[in-house]
């Protein structure tokens, strides 16, 4: 049963298949061709077929994102994925999100990277380039497989972005083969219409492929039996993955900030936690590496906690990719059926490590010294031990889904993850940024205790005034934990910028270090003072009948509610401030609306400031009905943050249908008042008053001819409304061949419709007769709005901390270039 | 015997005593009828009674939404989520909540929805929303 279908574009999927395929051969043999080149050094021709393997991985991979994009960009949903990811009214700059909506995507994202990175390994490694390139080209080999899509002893492998929707799918449209022309794509999330996951996704997966660079090193290091070297070279590609990752990390949690609905800029949930996970363990690599650099102890740990890192990357990769988090993560990948394919990759890796480091036991360079107390490396040791512990704790609660399927058990996660997190990882910052702060003081080998510990208690002291009065002005004060975080925090800031003071006056060396414990130090505060103090200002005190429960155990069910009821231009007062829902706003697909926010001072009753922020939300069926991005006003001390949690589903009743020639202009009014009045007289509608002024003998009526027997009046009416706005108005009362007619006015503002309808001479009277529309439903929302204070420090702590790691990754390649080893 | 040797097997140590925490700090997946029992706060999965109807009126109370679900043993129970209605929860397959019991009444806290997805049969959607209390 052949169909020939209409308008399909059948050979950009050809071509991007072949180069999958080619994608994955060429990486396979450069992978065989280095490890030859490694084995046999002499043999030049592995070598340069290890390059040619790579250079055709790199053509294909750079083929296969340009023809995706092509699909994308011209719409062609013939192809699953470009179905799956886009459609035709998604704006040209968010079609590179849709690159990376889907696992395909993803994939090709961490191989593109992987051949930049490549690239410049081609030119800086040297010596190094065959070991760490086999290593590189493995990775690079498994990544490839998990784009071919083709099915092998009956099991898929991989999944292509070039499969073709009615391969994907069956479905009965199939059958006619003019299906294109009446399908759309599925459209891109909502929540990834935002311009920060333009950025985040490549900063993240450039983190996750620059982490191959330490583990190649690292494994080349022990292969070659070339121990000490690797870490002069491991050790900027380390800096710089762990510089990367962690911008990457800190832009998702301003992403899910600025446009998630969950409240918060961090939720522990899985997804977060796998991508830490291995930022952590490679920050303690580069400590114990270091260490190891000065004083020749930690060389097991460092080299472990390297290898450790990437394999930590991978096993990330699955759980979020495999579908196995399922109930317990709101954002993860559904399952493409490659978990198998995750876990052969991950056991692989896992398994590299484990044999290197047994097969090498014996001659890993160890120290007979004991380790000084008083010393860098003794304290940069037991730090790097805290993370890992930390990341135990971490993947130990993240794996229960996995424990389940391997154990056949049922364990559900804890109730409360973020409090269960928070318990465990405030404990484990408190010790880290001590560590911090009291390693700076210490020097390789071995420190002058007096000295030590005259610089210490200094900065202690000015730390413990300093803390109190943070303490005291972000009210943090409420557990012992914030206060421990909080003192530990400005300890750290205080003793780095210290540092940083000597570091100016020359020895510059530790500048790198010292900027981004400082900016570590901030981040934390901010995170603790952002977490631990927010409050929600939209409480709804007047709904709150505390009366159930009232003192017993659970209370918590009948605190008053976060969510705010507001009616359109009716006035709340939240707090300090007074809101009013002014309106809303439509730019297609979303909805905007308005929330006017004022401070009013008390004794003037001036309004003192005012700011209007516009939530939007997008009442989407296809994706779930509304979907809430929150606006946010940002303050240097904190910010105010609203989020519409429900709105009026149909603003506007729908009219109802009346044929056109059946109209009479009155159906949308309700039934007419009808007074008989004097001139002069006041009278009242729903929305104020309306005075009739007087009479107007010279009122003129186009398109009507009048003979000097008519009679035409008009009353001039005056509609004060009760803001005070003033309309004027003049129904016309008209005699004519003895016949009574009348012209309506309308007020359209004020929804009023007058006539005049007679003059009764024998009771000195007008006749006049009002008609009102009936008063629209007014329009509400729901929304919650969150005070976050000092989350800037967060933000700034961040930017610090990289900054930071530039300076170090730039004294680190230069160390690694002369060779020079200067002891500190 | 080396400090560092020491100080790595106090790590272990305690990581070891650190997951045997974690793991008293989880849960279990119950029902309706143990949670009655138990009094604590606990998940229940469950699908919705979708023949009852729905509650909620957000111009009574924003923040009360209340419905019917029966879990896994087939028990019905009336749920009261402190907050506002989460979106498609009537194209819910299976919930999740986190909660108590509260005489005849379950608290949910957190409700964690799986809706099948639009497009694709094969594939599950999985939303959550979580109430007010902090």
């Amino acid at each position: 049963m052949d169909i020939n279908y209409v308008g399909e574009h059948l050979l950009p999927g050809k071509i991007g298949q072949f180069f999958v395929i080619l994608s994955f051969g060429a990486a396979l043999l450069s992978f065989i061709s280095y490890f030859f080149a490694t084995k046999k050094p002499d043999e030049k021709s592995w070598k340069m077929m290890g390059r040619i393997g790579f250079i055709l991985n790199a053509i294909s991979v750079v083929t296969i994102g340009s023809l995706l994009f092509y699909m994308i960009y011209n719409h062609m949903f013939e192809y699953y994925y470009v179905w799956s990811h886009s459609d035709t009214s998604l704006p040209t700059h968010y079609i590179i999100s849709s690159f990376w909506e889907g696992q395909e995507g993803s994939f090709w994202l961490w191989m593109f990277w992987q051949v930049i990175i490549s690239t410049v390994l081609l030119f800086t490694a040297k010596t190094w380039e065959s070991p760490v390139m086999t290593f590189v080209m493995l990775c690079q080999t498994f990544l490839a497989s998990m784009l071919i899509g083709v099915e092998v002893f009956g099991s898929r492998i991989g999944s292509s972005p070039f499969i073709l929707l009615r391969d994907a799918m069956d479905a009965p449209i199939f059958k006619d083969p003019n299906y294109l022309s009446m399908i759309d794509g599925k459209g891109l999330n909502a929540l990834l219409q935002n311009y920060w996951m333009v950025i985040h996704p490549p900063t993240l997966f450039l983190g996750f492929a620059s982490m191959i660079v330490p583990f190649a090193y690292a494994a080349a290091g022990l292969w070659t039996r070339r121990f000490k070297e690797w870490t002069v070279k491991g050790l900027p590609w380390a800096l710089f993955a762990v510089m990367i990752l962690g911008a990457g990390i800190i832009m998702g949690s301003f992403w899910a900030y600025e446009a998630l609905n969950f409240g918060g800029f961090w939720a522990w949930d899985p997804v977060e936690n796998v991508s830490i996970i291995p930022w952590f363990t490679l920050i303690a690599a580069v400590h114990v590496i270091l260490a190891y650099k000065y004083s020749g102890h930690g060389y097991f740990t460092a080299t472990l906690l390297s290898l450790v890192s990437f394999v930590l990357v991978i096993y990330a990769s699955y759980l979020t990719r495999s579908g196995i988090l399922g109930e317990t993560s709101v954002h993860s990948f559904t399952s493409l059926g490659m978990s198998g394919q995750l876990i052969i990759f991950n056991l692989v890796f896992l398994g590299i490590m484990i044999g290197l480091m047994v097969w090498r036991r014996k001659e890993l360079p160890t120290t007979q010294k004991e380790e000084e107390i008083y010393s860098r490396e003794f304290w940069l040791f037991i730090g790097a031990l805290v993370l890992t512990v930390a990341c135990v704790q971490m993947i130990a609660t993240t794996s229960i889904p996995v424990f389940n399927a391997l154990f056949d058990t049922k364990v559900a996660p804890p109730i409360d993850p973020i409090a269960h997190y928070n318990k465990w990882q405030g404990a484990f910052a408190v010790v880290i940024l001590l560590l911090t702060a009291i390693a700076q003081f210490l020097k390789y080998k071995r420190t002058d205790g007096k000295k030590f510990w005259a610089s210490t208690i200094a900065s202690l002291i000015v730390s413990l005034a300093l803390a109190a009065g943070a303490i005291y002005l972000t009210k943090t004060y409420t557990n012992v934990m914030y206060i421990l975080i909080m003192f530990t925090g400005i300890f750290c800031i205080v003793s780095n910028v210290r540092i940083l003071g000597d570091a100016i006056k020359g020895k510059w060396k530790l500048t790198g270090s010292a900027v981004s414990h400082i900016g570590f130090g901030f981040l934390v505060i901010g995170a603790l003072v952002a977490a631990a103090t927010n409050e929600v200002i939209s409480v709804n005190q007047s709904g709150y009948i505390g009366v159930k429960n009232f003192g017993k155990e659970g209370d918590k069910f009948t605190d008053p509610g976060e969510n705010l009821f507001l009616t359109e231009g009716e006035p709340v007062q939240m707090g300090e401030y007074r809101i009013t829902y002014t309106g809303d706003s439509i730019s297609a697909p979303n909805v905007f609306y308005h929330i006017k926010y004022e401070k009013i001072d008390e004794e003037s009753g001036k309004v003192k400031e005012s700011f209007t922020l516009s939530p939007f939300a997008q009442n989407n069926p296809d994706m779930g009905g509304l979907i809430g991005t929150p606006d946010t006003r940002h303050y240097i001390t904190h910010d105010i943050y609203t989020l519409i949690t429900a709105a009026a589903a149909d603003s506007q009743a729908p009219l109802t249908k009346i044929k056109e020639e059946d109209k009479t202009g009155f159906e949308e009014y309700d039934e007419p008042a009808t007074y008989q009045v004097n001139i002069g007289d006041t009278l009242r509608y729903r929305n104020g008053v309306f005075v009739i002024e007087g009479v107007n003998k010279q009122a003129k009526l186009e398109n009507i001819p009048l003979q000097p027997t008519d009679v035409i009046v008009g009353l001039k009416i005056k509609v004060i409304a009760a803001d005070q706005k003033e309309y004027k108005t003049e129904p016309i009362f008209l005699l004519k061949d003895g016949n009574a007619y009348d012209f309506n006015k309308d007020v359209t503002e004020q929804g009023l419709k007058f006539r005049f309808t007679n003059i009764i001479p024998d009771k000195d009277k007008l006749e006049i007769m009002v008609y009102q529309k009936p008063l629209p439903e007014k329009k509400w929302i729901v929304f919650k709005a969150i005070k976050f204070p000092y989350i800037n420090f967060f933000w700034a702590g961040t930017i610090i901390m990289t900054i930071g790691f530039i300076m170090a990754i730039v004294r680190r390649i230069k160390e690694g270039k002369s060779k020079v080893q200067i002891e500190d | 015997m080396k400090k560092s040797s020491i100080i790595l097997i106090v790590i272990i140590a305690i990581a070891i005593a650190m997951i045997l925490v974690i793991y008293t700090d989880s849960s279990t997946y119950s029902t309706f009828s143990e949670a009655k029992e138990k009094k604590t706060e606990l998940y229940v999965v469950g699908v919705l009674n979708k023949e009852k109807d729905l509650h909620y009126d957000p111009v009574k109370d924003a923040n009360h939404f209340s419905f019917y679900m029966y879990d896994n043993d087939g028990t019905e129970c009336k749920v009261v989520f402190n907050g506002s209605k989460p979106q498609d929860i009537e194209r819910s397959e299976q919930i999740v909540l986190t909660g108590k019991m509260e005489g005849d009444t379950f608290h949910a806290t957190k409700i964690l929805m799986k809706c099948p997805s639009k497009y694709n049969k094969d594939e599950m959607e999985v939303k959550e929303a979580t109430s007010a209390s902090i």
